[in-house]
């Protein structure tokens, strides 16, 4: 060939060898002073504690904006002070008066009183999204919460109630919620928007960093790129370990584990079985696994003249095989669990009784005879077409397909599946819900009970409206066990409503979800609980 | 008035009316789908208040055709709306997301054809050599693998192993936000700033996903140089050139490449048009902030001003390299003048 053409290759080579060498990475660890995190950040729209809807942002928030009180790391059922350092009920149960700490203080070094923390929780409410219903479920209402919440001095916060809760269910519920977070009153109010003549309350201003009082700031946010970061010096605990926290957004599970495996991430929050796999046989390498109180479950139409008969439902209670699955597809994602309360919160069944059913088509068969279809049926069968809900999905049709139920699956993106489900557009459903705190109320509220069955209530955020299903004497029953301000009486309460349900409910609980992070060995102290991770002890 | 008036008129019309169309057809068939845009911003455990109100802040109770006459007038004024997905504005979304995938493509498409056509001439010039052979087979093996597995097998190799590249992303983690972002395209900005390290960090970072992108535009670049050229190769003048004694690559180069030039203009044009739409799965895999991930997300999120403002943007490149090339064959070949 000629001597042109030689020469451009040679060139060529020469170039790629030359970049090749400027290439290679000098090192490839991450900084001695950060936390560096991968996960998959699609979901986060806002930092404010107010509109917060999701999971990712949910757990940094609680690092940023900290709650008025927090879960024991150890025992979720258990309430510690953190910026409310006590509290005290009056004896008609209806006032409950909170003493703030006074060393509290804003990322800016100003003092953070009890005047910045009413403020925080009016907004919650006067904004009404979705995290309002922390408050509104209580009695706490846009036009009376000037007077509900007040705060009396700097330090002291008295909350007044419509009915006598147990302090114990309102500390789990309300002030342990991450929209508890105190923020800036002044900062906020200077930066607060008036649209349509409808005051924003700086929820455009805190929408990239929240003002508040915890042991990080926010620094950055690159969209659905990178979440920094940055130690609070002024905070009233120990300042965190790690002076920065990076949070780096990876959408794939296989570049995930490369760059955990490389060291250039600490912690890798988004990965799927295969890779954790691998992960877990790495000796640098610790995968943490976290029994969290959300579930994956089948849910009914119960205005489906088949699938509304309690002992066809009750058929498909046998037709999950809840151990083999558990061995199999749900390692790594999940806990068998058929009681509608998830092991780990308060008045829950223990294991065992909260899970007694097995893989049995005689009995399924049974009980379908009973309700007279012993021939089967045929039934639509929606799932979403993330993760594991397929494989599950095809479990569950195949067994049903022993007794002669014929199930049509349909995969949809969860947009669309969480759309059908609110609209009662379906007539078999496996989806999933997160409980908002570790009390057996909390899923009895959305699962059991219903309080307006009717289709013109558009009740969307309970799934028992959902599969049109509502049992008065379990609301009555779900009712008192809320009121009932003995803890042994609560528990023998919701321990039978929760075994009601298990025989007669409009779902079929399949199980827990498990939530798997894996972290480099050098790591340490990094503290992971089902409804806190805490970045401020990991050091490494 | 002068004679391109009207035919500049009739080309700007022709423009809009492709544009407008494409628009109203994503628009219609979007407010079809059954995704809730509205679940996006509010989480689905929500209650009917809240949905309510996010509902009509939206402005998704208007009749359709309202709706699409109110984005039509802000687009007029440059005004995407905000995206539900991401909470922010769309303009300030795509300012952040179009520069880092035009980057991507601007390098995929420079080895695309720094490789592709060399490959392609010498396949023509050779044919039926073992180079022809071996160079029609790396490309059909570029064409046929899915680029995502060529991107997480390079991560493997190149990254993981053998150290030799970056990880996923654009640039290390300690390099973040060292650099303005002037054009939004790390390579000129850090040499714009004068960070040199900035610079190779980001080289380091871009290199294997713009190979693995530039290796498939490459095999369909390769393939249509050598069938074009061999097009040429075959015609009498070739033969009549050779015949007075001009050397085989002078009259490769001087005389039958010029001519291909036109359609190879169309085909790396095309090309660099699909490259810019954003490859969503490498982008994946490589945490690459881009357009196509930007795109697909939008898309599943049901957020139709985002969804709309990508449409228009695609519309636009395309429009505008069809544009690009007609203008090149005007210089390019006397004929056409």
């Amino acid at each position: 060939m000629s001597t042109t053409v030689r020469a451009a290759i040679a060139a060529t080579l020469l170039m790629a060898a030359g970049a090749t060498q400027a290439v290679s990475p000098a090192q490839a660890a991450t900084p001695r002073d950060a936390l560096v995190m991968a996960w998959n950040l699609d979901a986060l729209i806002t930092f404010d504690p107010a509109q917060i809807a999701e999971v990712n942002g949910n757990d940094i928030i609680r690092n940023v904006c900290e709650p008025l009180v927090n879960y024991d790391l150890t025992d979720v059922s258990k309430i510690l002070p953190n910026h409310a350092e006590s509290w005290s009920v009056s004896d008609d149960g209806l006032t409950i008066t909170m003493k703030l700490r006074d060393d509290l203080k804003f990322p800016s070094g100003k003092k953070a009183t009890a005047y910045d923390a009413e403020w925080s929780l009016h907004r919650v409410v006067h904004l009404g999204f979705g995290n309002s219903a922390n408050f509104t479920q209580w009695g706490f209402h846009k036009d009376k919460v000037a007077e509900q919440i007040k705060a009396t001095d700097e330090h002291t916060l008295v909350f007044k109630l419509s009915k006598p809760y147990p302090v114990g269910l309102l500390l789990s519920a309300m002030f342990a919620s991450g929209s508890t977070g105190i923020l800036d009153k002044e900062l906020g109010e200077k930066n607060a928007r008036v649209n349509d003549g409808k005051n924003d309350y700086g929820n455009a201003f805190f929408k990239t960093a929240p003002v508040c009082v915890g042991a990080y700031r926010v620094t950055r946010w690159n969209t659905n790129e990178v979440v920094i970061l940055e130690r609070n010096d002024n905070y009233w605990r120990e300042p965190a370990k790690l002076k920065r926290v990076i949070i780096r957004h990876v959408p794939e599970s296989g570049a995930q584990r490369l760059l955990l495996e490389k060291g250039d991430i600490d912690v890798a929050r988004l990965l799927n079985t295969d890779d954790l796999r691998a992960l877990d046989r790495n000796p640098a390498i610790h995968v943490e696994t976290t029994v969290m109180h959300g579930f994956a479950y089948l849910a009914f139409n119960a205005e489906d003249p088949i699938l509304g008969n309690p002992k066809v439902r009750e058929a498909f209670r046998y037709l999950v095989d809840y151990q083999g699955l558990g061995k199999t597809v749900l390692e790594y994602q999940g806990n068998p669990r058929a009681s509608l309360v998830p092991e780990g919160a308060f008045g829950a069944l223990n294991a065992e009784e909260g899970q007694p059913f097995k893989l049995d088509l005689d009995k399924a068969k049974a009980l379908l005879a009973e309700a007279g279809y012993p021939d089967g049926f045929t039934k639509k069968y929606i799932v979403s077409a993330n993760n594991i809900a397929p494989v599950v999905a095809q479990h569950v049709q195949a067994n049903a397909a022993k007794v002669g139920i014929k199930l049509e699956l349909e995969q949809m993106a969860d947009a669309n599946l969480f759309t059908r489900a609110r609209s009662r557009d379906f007539e078999v459903l496996q989806i999933g819900w997160g409980a908002g705190y570790p009390d057996a109320d909390s899923m009895i509220s959305r699962h059991a009970v219903n309080p307006d069955n009717r289709l013109e209530a558009k009740l969307a955020q309970y799934p028992s409206w959902r599969s049109s299903w509502q049992d008065v004497k379990i609301n009555e029953k779900a009712e008192t066990a809320r009121m009932e301000r003995d803890p042994a009486k609560r528990i023998e309460m919701y321990h039978d409503i929760q075994r009601y349900m298990m025989k007669n409910g409009p779902m079929a609980y399949m199980y827990q979800t498990v939530r798997p992070i894996a972290v480099r060995k050098e790591v340490k102290d990094f503290a992971i609980t089902p409804f806190n991770v805490v970045y401020r002890t990991a050091g490494k | 008035m002068p004679r391109w008036v009207p035919a500049l008129g009739k080309q700007v019309a022709s423009v809009a009316v492709t544009l407008l169309g494409l628009l109203a057809l994503t628009f219609f068939m979007g407010r079809m789908l059954p995704i809730d845009p509205v679940i996006a911003i509010i989480g689905e455990q929500a209650e009917k208040e809240t949905y309510d109100m996010v509902y009509a802040q939206l402005g998704l109770d208007k009749p359709l055709y309202v709706q699409f006459g109110l984005f039509i007038r802000d687009m007029m004024t440059l005004e995407f709306g905000d995206a539900l997905f991401t909470g922010n504005k769309v303009a300030d979304d795509l300012a952040r997301v179009f520069p880092a995938t035009i980057e991507l493509a601007t390098v995929s498409i420079i080895i695309g054809i720094g490789l592709g056509v060399p490959f392609g001439m010498l396949a023509a010039v050779y044919r039926g050599s073992l180079l022809d052979h071996v160079a029609r087979f790396i490309g059909l093996l570029g064409y046929s693998s899915p680029n995502f597995w060529l991107g997480l097998m390079g991560l493997i190799l190149f990254y993981a192993t053998l150290g030799w590249v970056g990880g996923p992303g654009r640039l290390d983690v300690m390099f973040i936000d060292m650099v303005e972002p002037v054009t939004g395209m790390l390579l000129i900005d850090s040499l714009l700033a004068g960070e040199p390290e900035v610079f190779w960090d980001a080289f380091s970072h871009i290199v294997l996903p713009a190979s693995i992108l530039g290796y498939s535009s490459m095999a369909y670049i390769s393939r249509m140089t050598r069938s074009f050229m061999l097009e040429q190769l075959g015609q009498e003048y070739i033969v009549a050139a050779r015949v007075k004694g001009l050397s085989r690559w002078q009259v490769v180069w001087r005389h039958a490449f010029r001519n291909i030039l036109v359609q190879l203009i169309t085909v790396i044009a095309l090309a660099y048009a699909f490259l810019l739409e954003g490859a969503v799965l490498t982008e994946t895999v490589f945490a690459w902030p881009g357009f196509g991930r930007y795109l697909t997300s939008g898309l599943l999120a049901g957020d139709m001003n985002a969804v709309l403002a990508c449409v228009l943007i695609i519309g636009i490149i395309f429009v505008g390299l069809n544009l690009l090339s007609d203008l090149l064959y005007r210089a390019l070949d006397p004929r056409t003048r």
